[in-house]
């Protein structure tokens, strides 16, 4: 089953994270993101990285903030490992890294993780000498993460090429499959599993529907959020916007997970956008943020939802109900359809009957209505109305699985 | 050293196609991408208005382009590579203007770059990612649109480069056509295959790319021998602003943003032997016109630049 997990990077300060944490416990999210990263900015992580002290502090303040999300009821089975961003010149060699892994695999544990997320090594190297270390690097990590009991999940990343983010290592879906399955040979079990991070792969103007679908059962995680060219941003879902339209490719996303019926985590990150807004008004950011979440889910898992009734009617017989018996008639075929308009009852549309309304009171209480209309409140109104004890869900057409392309030239040229 | 080439628009002019590739010559470029697509723009299919350039007969149009042929081979300058006009396909175009792009201007092309002598006929491939579902839906209507070309090309001796594209949500560039390697790799030479001919090659747009992050490099390597031509430009990564390499920077220690190293170590990698093509037309129209000779000089004198990486 999928569930959303609320990131708190923006949200809550390492440093007081109390009121953020009490503010995402208070949206009702019962999940968040360990995220282990934000007590180590990377610039001051590379300066003072070195300091034992220092980092003790730091981890001191990464434990009181696992402790607080865990006073304020709010779970945390997926941790963030801190890391030295996306330009290679800021990372360390291999084993300082290594350490800072290996303690994040015991902090998350003691914070109730049972995945973390492990950014890849970076250098200055070629792609093969790259991979080549890293998966070194990952298999230095098995005995760790197996004593407690903590999956890692690798992560496509971007990389720095003076400050222009292009696609880095795990970025493209083959190489990140190979990877994976690589490890897990290597391990001898199922160690190790992908993290989707969107902030990544927005900024390089990728198609993420491949990597997903291609990552398939090994996508465990993905932090959805909106991005752009310029830089590393993350913003909340939908408001990344420009020219009347979101400019983060969710139809590619959505299309992605649908296909993979993804059941893991969907992280919502929302840094630049929770910076950004006044503390007094993060309540209400939040509570739009977890709205954004469950709009995602809902997306994402409407053909589970198709799936899950062993009949079925839609309600509406416009565009939408020839959508869907265009993309899922076949494989999820409705008994009927009706609508309203008293004047298209006995009428066909997309091969399906459109029926009065009233023939609803005849269903099987089995028998699930999906509404097809974009009038989802009002409709629904009007069937809780006439007593139906029938499941209501809502269809919809935004993020098919294809739309109408127009009509190919035929013949040789 | 390896040739040097850029593209006629903004240079080669119908009224006296040899000043244009006597200039071009003489700033130091042997080889010309002839621009084809000049002949029937890009705005102008999107809007549905084909100026119908392509109804005139195969014997016509190469009158029309005599000119531009002996001009060239005056100047020394040979017609390393052609762009068709593009798109190909209009999703929600007419069906008549569809069938005229397909059934008139690309055989037209074809032979029309035949004409000249010249090798290599870029294409773009159909964007139709989001109405198809899926990149491989996307490629299966560009690889139909190739099989209608290849006997064609075949027989011409060309090769069809398809380049990577790009799409937008906004203002935000996303990946469009062929921007997977490997899988273009293993498209192309699957064709190939077929025809036992090179019927399909690659063009690889290093401002497209750069557009929506892909490793150079990487990329490059992967084709290896099924890169046939280059379309050498610049840009600050979020707009397809064709400028000259090295222009962009995006921190303060003022390094360039696109990863020319990168592309360098790629091609020397592959034995890259074909043209150093610049697809520049835009900075011909951003700088003032008197300068117009000097920035030509100095995008050559970055093509030397580049060929020296290659050693000798």
């Amino acid at each position: 089953m999928m569930e959303v997990l609320c990131a708190p990077a923006g949200l809550a300060a390492w440093e007081h994270p109390r009121q953020g944490v009490g503010d995402i416990a208070g949206a009702g999210f019962s999940q968040a993101l360990f995220d282990m990263a934000l007590p180590f900015p990377v610039k001051e992580l590379r300066r003072k990285g070195h300091d034992r002290a220092w980092l003790e502090r730091r981890w001191q303040a990464a434990r009181e903030l696992g402790r607080q999300f865990r006073q304020a009821g709010v779970r945390l089975p997926l941790g963030y490992a801190p890391h030295f961003g996306y330009a290679a010149a800021d990372w360390p060699e291999v084993s300082v890294y290594r350490s800072l892994i290996e303690r994040s695999i015991r902090l998350g544990q003691e914070a109730g993780c049972r995945y973390l997320v492990v950014r890849p090594w970076l250098a200055q190297l070629s792609r093969q000498e790259l991979w080549a270390r890293n998966r070194a690097f990952y298999l230095s990590l098995v005995d760790c993460a197996r004593e407690y009991g903590v999956v890692i999940l690798l992560e496509n990343q971007a990389r720095s090429v003076h400050g222009h983010l292009v696609r880095g290592v795990l970025s493209e879906a083959e190489e990140a499959v190979s990877l994976v399955d690589e490890l897990n040979e290597a391990a001898g079990e199922t160690r190790f599993e992908f993290c989707l991070n969107m902030g990544a792969s927005g900024p390089c103007g990728m198609n993420v529907q491949e990597l997903v679908q291609t990552l398939d059962g090994r996508l465990q995680a993905v932090i959805l959020c909106d991005s752009d060219s310029g830089e590393e941003r993350q913003l909340l879902p939908f408001t990344g916007a420009g020219r009347l339209v979101c400019e983060t490719d969710w139809l590619s996303a959505i299309r992605g997970l649908r296909a993979i019926a993804f059941d893991g985590w969907l992280v919502l990150g929302m840094l630049d956008t929770a910076a950004a807004f006044p503390p007094l008004l993060r309540p209400q950011l939040l509570a739009l943020a977890r709205s954004v979440a469950e709009y995602i889910l809902w997306q994402v898992e409407m053909e589970k939802a198709l799936a899950r009734y062993p009949r079925r009617v839609l309600f509406g017989a416009g565009n939408m109900c020839r959508n869907y018996m265009r993309c899922y008639g076949e494989q999820y075929p409705p008994l009927f359809t009706c609508d309203n308009n008293s004047a298209l009852w006995g009428k066909e549309v997309g091969g399906l009957a459109v029926k009065n309304p009233e023939e609803l009171r005849r269903l099987p209480e089995d028998c699930a209505i999906f509404i097809c209309n974009i009038y989802y409140r009002e409709i629904e109104a009007q069937l809780r109305e006439m007593g139906l004890k029938n499941p209501v869900a809502y269809f919809n057409d935004e993020c098919l699985p294809h739309f109408y392309a127009g009509r190919l030239p035929e013949g040789e040229a | 050293m390896l040739e040097l080439g850029v593209q006629t628009k903004e240079i080669v002019r119908d009224e006296d196609p040899e000043q244009g590739f006597r200039l071009l010559r003489s700033a130091g470029f042997s080889c010309a991408d002839f621009s084809l697509n000049a002949y029937l723009l890009n705005l102008d299919i999107y809007d549905a208005h084909l100026n119908h350039f392509f109804d005139a007969d195969i014997e016509e149009l190469e009158r029309f382009f005599m000119p531009h042929k002996q001009g060239a081979v005056r100047a020394g300058v040979r017609i390393h590579q052609m762009h068709m006009p593009y798109p190909v396909f209009v999703p929600r175009g007419t069906n008549e203007d569809n069938a005229y792009l397909w059934h008139q201007m690309a055989p037209k092309s074809l032979r029309i770059c035949a004409f000249f002598g010249c090798r290599y006929l870029v294409v773009h491939g159909f964007k139709l990612a989001r109405e198809l579902g899926s990149e491989d839906a996307e490629w299966a209507q560009t690889e139909e649109f190739v099989h209608a070309l290849a006997p064609l090309a075949k027989e011409l001796g060309i090769t069809l480069c398809v380049e990577n594209l790009y799409s937008a949500l906004g203002s935000h560039i996303l990946e469009g056509p062929c921007c997977k390697a490997r899988k273009m790799a293993e498209r192309i030479d699957h064709i190939n295959e077929q025809y036992g001919a090179e019927v399909l090659g690659f063009c690889f747009d290093t401002g497209h790319a750069n557009l929506v992050g892909i490793d150079m490099e990487e990329f490059v390597r992967t084709l290896g021998p099924r890169l046939k031509v280059l379309h050498l430009h610049d840009n600050d990564g979020i707009a397809d602003l064709h400028q000259i390499p090295y222009t962009f920077a995006r921190a303060r220690e003022n390094a360039s943003s696109t990863d020319w190293e990168g592309l360098l170590r790629g091609l020397r990698a592959i034995h890259f032997a074909g043209v150093l093509n610049f697809e520049t037309a835009p900075v011909l129209t951003s700088f003032p016109a008197d300068m117009k000779e000097d920035v030509l000089r100095f995008l050559a004198r970055i093509g030397r630049h580049f060929s020296e990486q290659f050693g000798s």
